[in-house]
């Protein structure tokens, strides 16, 4: 049986008037490869968002390594944005933004060594190594998703929390990205919470699918036959 | 027109040009010393806090605390103390207003900083309005004189300012990585509100204490220029700081020898010495030179994304890959988007012979 990682109890969370998540239960275990899927506002990035700490509750708990003790918070978690927009003259080397990566467990009034060994290893397994001293403003999109990839996975995290990592980028690139994260959960034994909108891909690489509409309306097998029954009626269906 | 021209001339010819020197090592004066020192301790100050402030893009809300200060200052005389302490007290207020109405979004953070931006100098002129007699401060609060700084302001300049070099040095990666990503600071498990807050805080500081060295009108010129400067020759973080600081300090140093020379106010001097090395920096920019021989937004579909300095591709799935080439950007080099293979990598073979 694998270990608990995240324990997430009967979660509510609104902004302001707006419901985003009602009466979520879920249990996250280690080697997990979670998919969430839902229309736009069901909640998936609200879910994950809720799990990093940037939103809070009005409801439930979120915790971790025990579903007993809420206030236990001491695993790593490693997070990928969207694909964002980054200002092509910014100050920033590929190496250093995945050495932002490793400033919490540096802490305070210390910096990240040039030679930093958890920074070098993110980025050979990335494969973007040969471009750690590119500023990251030149890559294209697909190459900073991966240097972001590599920016969680310098922490070393137990779980990797990923929002809609492909979106914008052409399938090509897409399936690179998915190959790789599929990679690191082998390889690493990492969990994997992803976020996308492509079928496909949860039922290539997922081990476990979750669709939201605001609440869990399913979650089972990728294999399920129930699953593309219930993707028409959150998408198709008024 | 003429009068202009004989004033100008006048300037140049009366100048005397080692009248700083003597001042500095011959006769030792406590107040061009204290003036050196000053512009040294400001170049630094603004060039950090400035590097901080560009990248943030809160340059307009700069202007705005600035603008603050001016009110401040026109107080401070009105009431007839030491300006830096009321103009500290206003930009204060005015920053962390601003910084809590974008926190909890009451209004469009742009709205109220226009009307701090207004607002502060129309308070200025109001107090200035009230004076008895029209004091000589008011012209070197407006444009800076960093000859008359008062003992109590010197002290002050520089406890503050070891304050606020040491917060940020010591929280230079946290700073950083709150500009480049919020929300990783966040998740982190950073504070970023109070990050932000003091930030906000060390931006009036900086305001108050080279107000009267540069003056009201041109002292956000100053926080904004050196990183400006700097900023168009590296895509290093560290390099940036170290560069704006440099030329922070060599346009503060300048800026003061050209007023005690021409008898000019310094803030005009300062930032005159700093524009300049702006333009430079602006058209000799390696930044600029790199995009256009590389020119990444050319239509290359394999490998446009993945051009090295000397041109090599470096995308695996680029089918010239095995060739140095590059993307042609001027007619003599091809059209614009072309990935053109230079003749002399390729690889030596024998002519083909065949019949046309």
């Amino acid at each position: 049986m694998n270990k608990t990682l995240i324990c997430i109890k009967d979660l509510d969370v609104a902004y302001q008037d707006v419901v985003a998540l009602v009466g979520i239960n879920l249990d996250i275990y280690e080697n997990d490869f979670i998919g969430i899927i839902g229309p736009n506002a069901s909640g998936k990035s609200t879910l994950l968002k809720s799990i990093l700490g940037l939103v809070e509750p009005i409801n439930g708990s979120i915790s971790f390594l025990s579903c007993t003790d809420p206030s236990a918070r001491s695993i790593n978690i490693g997070y990928v944005p969207q694909v964002r927009k980054i200002d092509r003259n910014f100050p920033a080397l590929v190496q250093d933004v995945v050495s932002m990566g490793r400033y919490r467990q540096i802490g305070y009034l210390h910096n990240v060594k040039g030679n930093d060994e958890n920074v070098r290893e993110a980025l050979i397994a990335v494969g973007m190594w040969r471009f750690r001293n590119r500023p990251i403003g030149h890559l294209s999109g697909g190459q900073q998703q991966k240097v972001y990839i590599a920016r969680a996975l310098s922490a070393n995290p137990s779980i990797l929390l990923l929002d809609e990592p492909t979106a914008a980028l052409d399938f090509r690139i897409q399936q690179s990205i998915m190959d790789l994260i599929y990679t690191l959960h082998k390889e690493k034994q990492l969990s994997v919470m992803l976020v996308t909108h492509n079928l496909e891909f949860l039922k290539k690489y997922t081990t476990r699918v979750l669709c939201l509409d605001k609440k869990i309306i399913w979650q089972g097998f990728p294999s399920d036959p129930k699953l593309d029954i219930v993707i028409q009626q959150i998408f198709y269906q008024p | 027109m003429e009068g202009f021209i004989e004033k100008i001339l006048e300037k140049i010819f009366t100048a005397d040009f080692s009248a700083f020197f003597k001042y500095l090592f011959v006769n030792q004066f406590d107040f061009i010393w204290e003036a050196l020192i000053a512009s040294v301790l400001i170049g630094i100050l603004c060039a950090l806090i400035g590097s901080f402030v560009l990248l943030r893009g809160m340059v307009f809300l700069g202007q705005a605390i600035a603008h603050s200060a001016f009110a401040g200052a026109a107080l401070a005389i009105l009431l007839g103390v030491d300006p830096l302490l009321v103009i500290l007290l206003f930009s204060v207020i005015s920053s962390l207003g601003i910084g809590y109405v974008n926190e909890k979004k009451i209004m469009k953070e742009e709205i109220i900083i226009g009307v701090i931006f207004s607002w502060g100098p129309a308070l200025a002129i109001l107090f200035i309005s009230l004076f008895d007699v029209y004091s000589t401060d008011v012209n070197s609060i407006l444009f800076g004189n960093i000859l008359i700084i008062s003992k109590t302001t010197f002290s002050l300049l520089v406890i503050f300012s070891i304050i606020v070099f040491a917060i940020i040095l010591g929280l230079k990666k946290e700073y950083y990585l709150l500009t480049f990503d919020e929300e990783s600071a966040i998740i982190s498990g950073f504070p970023v509100k109070f990050l932000n807050y003091l930030f906000l805080i060390l931006i009036s500081i900086t305001i108050s204490v080279s107000l009267r060295a540069i003056g009201a009108i041109l002292v956000f010129a100053m926080i904004v220029t050196p990183a400006a400067a700097a900023y168009q020759w590296t895509y290093r973080f560290n390099k940036l700081l170290i560069l704006s600081g440099i030329f922070g300090v060599f346009s503060m140093i300048l800026g003061l020898y050209l007023s005690v020379t021409f008898d000019l106010p310094s803030g005009s001097t300062i930032v005159t010495a700093i524009t300049t090395i702006f333009f430079v920096s602006f058209i000799l920019s390696p930044k600029r030179r790199f995009a256009k021989i590389t020119n990444v937004s050319t239509e290359c579909r394999y490998c446009s994304e993945v051009i090295a300095e000397d041109g090599t591709c470096e995308e695996p799935d680029c089918p010239h890959v095995q060739h140095t080439h590059i993307h042609a950007i001027d007619d003599d080099k091809g059209k614009r988007g072309e990935v053109v293979i230079r003749k002399k990598d390729l690889e030596e073979r024998e002519p083909s012979s065949h019949e046309h």
